[in-house]
């Protein structure tokens, strides 16, 4: 009954850290502008503790860490932000868990993150040309696509870092 | 708060589980491919969108609080500064070469203005704060085979 009690302790201690990171990413990419990109796609920062929460914490989690993220950009930023951020999230959370589920382990780290990252983007975009109708999105793609592939990229390396961190925790 | 506790417990949501996770690489030589079909499929989309919108004669149309209230016509050769009367401290640039920009805005973050100049059709930038949206599309203009008259019941 302890080693439960703890354990649930240390998730929920992680998941308040993580989803405390995912705030001050989206507060600080709030603040860096991408000049070509669709108004209002932001770069997916958070998007990278949303993949850690998925690969540490489990697919129930990430999604209470998504969501609580989105109320937190719903408060600062407003509506339409929010539902970005949302939208987001999900389509990044529910294309990596189909990735894990049909691909078990033989899928690396990188596709995952890539994979993640572009659909963060994508899911903003599709929510952006829904909002104003008659965006020709295809223009944003290309960058879209290769910004994921770099931001993946970079999340997987930084991921190679933290995973011998994370064994220390002995999570179950 | 162990209720928060126990919202939060599940590794076993979809079969990932804690063990897996030391087991999967960080990086397949199969990746490579996957890599470099996304930067086609990127070219492909750009090769795409130049071909079939570049030279399609354009217009700019501006949005204030999501109603038109103002269309530019980029092809007649003509450079000036203008804004839309709801919102006269944004400024406007078109240029003769047929392209527009936001000039000038009292935002905060100038996400307009660093957009640059737009001048093929499906291009836009947007001025949230001010709620403007300053879009490229289409322009109708009469063709040879159009018809001119229509005469019936």
């Amino acid at each position: 009954m302890n080693a439960e009690i703890s354990q649930k302790i240390k998730r929920l201690v992680l998941t308040g850290m993580l989803f405390a990171t995912a705030i001050v990413l989206s507060v600080v990419e709030d603040l860096i502008q991408l000049p070509l990109v669709a108004p209002g796609v932001k770069l997916g920062l958070a998007n990278i503790v949303v993949m850690y929460t998925l690969f540490f914490l489990g697919g129930r989690t990430a999604l209470l860490v998504s969501v609580l993220k989105s109320y937190f950009v719903f408060i600062t930023r407003g509506l339409v932000a929010s539902i970005l951020s949302l939208c987001g999230g999900l389509l990044s959370i529910v294309i990596m868990l189909l990735l894990l589920k049909i691909f078990k382990d033989r899928v690396s780290y990188l596709v995952l993150s890539i994979s993640g990252s572009i659909c963060h983007n994508l899911g903003q975009l599709i929510v952006v040309s829904l909002i104003y109708s008659g965006l020709i999105w295809i223009v944003h793609l290309p960058i879209l696509l290769i910004s994921g592939v770099l931001a993946g990229t970079a999340t997987a390396t930084l991921l190679k870092v933290f995973l011998p961190a994370f064994k220390k925790l002995d999570l179950k | 708060m162990f209720l928060l506790a126990d919202l939060c417990h599940s590794p076993r949501v979809v079969g990932l589980d804690v063990e897996r996770l030391y087991t999967m690489k960080l990086f397949n030589k199969t990746d490579i491919i996957f890599v470099l079909a996304i930067v086609v499929a990127s070219l492909v989309f750009w090769g795409a969108y130049r071909l079939f919108f570049s030279e399609t004669p354009a217009k700019a149309e501006i949005y204030h609080d999501s109603n038109l209230v103002m269309t530019v016509d980029l092809d007649e050769n003509i450079d000036k500064e203008f804004s839309i009367p709801q919102e006269p401290q944004v400024v406007f640039h078109l240029f003769s070469d047929g392209s527009i920009r936001f000039e000038k805005s009292d935002c905060r973050d100038k996400i307009c203005v660093r957009s640059g100049k737009l001048d093929m059709v499906g291009q836009s930038a947007a001025c949230l704060p001010n709620k403007i949206v300053l879009k490229i599309v289409r322009e109708h203009k009469p063709q040879k085979d159009d018809i001119d008259i229509i005469i019936g019941n």
